[in-house]
């Protein structure tokens, strides 16, 4: 009798962590690729930013870089439709195109955001952000890399609200002001 | 023994990194403009350059100077250069915007009660003619024309490409043309400045056949705007039978109703936050 009942518990136990066990490393790895994002709204003007638009910007700005590495490792433009308008979009779908026709690729191993937000426009419809990326650039040719650089860069972003989310409109990489 | 091997393998490679080809692009350089770059080395060589919106590749001839034709570089921002023969080398250069050459505007709201202090904002997106954003301090002017005659500008310098005002809107209703301009470039964008809430409410009434007849006169804002049509009059009239309230919308300047008499009742007449005057009537007998 308890070894029918212990046999049970262990083939529940067993199922549960078949079915379970998937999710959660689905999860896990989601959060992993998902670069880091901090952000820094102190010298933000001239409207100031709400709580929930701070975590949204957040947030969406690291799945707009994870999806634009995504887009340029695998030449899928359709990726950036999520997080990119305008220019930007524009921008990365000439690269991917230019890409396809050359097989060069560039790869990004993203190691992180620190953003300044800078400007959040009156009526609250466009939001200016400084971006310092630390990235490792790789670029390859077939499946030679032929260039490897570990880089600092300031990105100027300009980011307006989209139905559900922000979208990267404009992104402009500015030398580093010397001072 | 240990110490022969690494001396003689920096030896033999040290000589064949000095004489990897290499590429000098210029530091910097303005977006769409042609340019060379000189080359060291002989021979053949491929030449990649990965730009924000471009990437290339091809056979270049080492030693001679590479030319970069404008359309590779009509985008700002940061351009790598990798020259590949046996090995490869890289170099960056930055390419800045243009100059001014567009101006987005971007102003709310399109519809403005008058006399509302700081209720419009314009914000002014500086681009090159290429879209770069013009990162570079540039001054842009604010022109208001409230009327034909009338024109009052202020300017603000743009911060990473971007100047911004908020404006008071005028006393008195009508479209008002604001003007953002940088250098020979302009755009323009029409606000509608619309009356206030009414102001000194006024009705008056007049009786026939069980019936009263109960009209304002003519609605106004307190600059005197005319209230626009559609704007809705709530009259409550209270007599023997309990009080009744009938939503009216203004026509024509002025809000009326009928209603029904039953002796001696009070109307009023609110719009908004307004009430008006009360009148006290003795019945339609």
């Amino acid at each position: 009798m308890k070894k029918t009942i212990m046999r049970r518990v262990l083939l529940t136990l067993t199922t549960a962590v078949v079915i379970f066990a998937p999710a959660s490393f689905v999860i896990v790895r989601a959060d992993d690729s998902l670069p880091k994002v901090s952000l820094n709204a102190d010298n933000l003007g001239p409207r100031s930013i709400e709580e929930l638009t701070s975590k949204v910007i957040t947030r969406d700005y690291a799945f707009a870089w994870q999806t634009m590495v995504e887009a340029l490792e695998q030449n899928r433009p359709d990726l950036l439709d999520g997080y990119f308008t305008g220019t930007a979009k524009q921008d990365l779908t000439q690269r991917i195109a230019d890409q396809k026709k050359t097989d060069v690729r560039v790869r990004y191993l993203d190691h992180g955001h620190k953003l300044d937000a800078i400007f959040y426009s009156p009526a609250g419809d466009a939001m200016q952000l400084r971006d310092h990326a630390n990235l490792e650039v790789n670029v390859m040719d077939g499946q030679k890399v032929i260039h490897s650089e570990q880089v600092n860069l300031q990105y100027i972003v300009l980011m307006t609200p989209g139905a559900d989310r922000w979208l990267v409109r404009d992104l402009e990489v500015a030398p580093e002001a010397k001072h | 023994m240990r110490i022969f091997f690494p001396s003689l393998l920096v030896w033999i490679v040290t000589p064949i990194a000095m004489f990897a080809a290499e590429v000098h692009p210029p530091s910097q350089m303005s977006a769409g403009v042609s340019f060379s770059m000189p080359s060291s080395g002989g021979g053949q060589g491929t030449l990649y350059l990965i730009g924000p919106a471009h990437l290339s590749k091809r056979q270049v001839n080492l030693g001679t100077d590479i030319e970069v034709d404008g359309d590779e570089v009509e985008r700002a921002g940061r351009y790598t250069v990798i020259l590949c023969t046996d090995q490869c080398s890289a170099s960056e250069f930055y390419v800045h915007p243009a100059g001014p050459d567009r101006l987005s505007l971007l102003v709310h709201p399109s519809r403005v009660p008058v006399s509302n202090p700081n209720a419009i904002s314009a914000v002014a997106v500086v681009w090159d003619v290429y879209h770069n954003l013009e990162l570079s301090p540039e001054t842009v002017k604010f022109t208001v024309n409230p009327d034909e005659h009338t024109s009052l500008s202020e300017a603000r310098t743009t911060n990473n490409g971007i100047a911004w005002i908020r404006l008071t809107s005028a006393a008195k209703s009508g479209v008002v043309k604001l003007e953002a301009s940088v250098g020979k470039v302009s755009e323009i964008r029409v606000v509608q400045q619309v009356a206030s809430d009414a102001c000194n409410l006024r009705i008056r009434a007049s009786s026939a056949s069980k019936k009263i007849m109960v009209e304002t006169d003519p609605v106004r804002d307190c600059s005197g705007n005319f209230v626009p049509d559609g704007t809705v009059v709530s009259f409550t009239m209270t007599d023997s039978a309990g009080k009744t309230t009938v939503d009216v919308p203004i026509k024509r300047g002025v809000a009326k109703v009928e209603m029904p008499a039953h002796g001696r009742a009070r109307i009023t007449a609110a719009s908004g936050v307004v009430t008006g005057n009360e009148l006290d009537l003795g019945g339609g007998e």
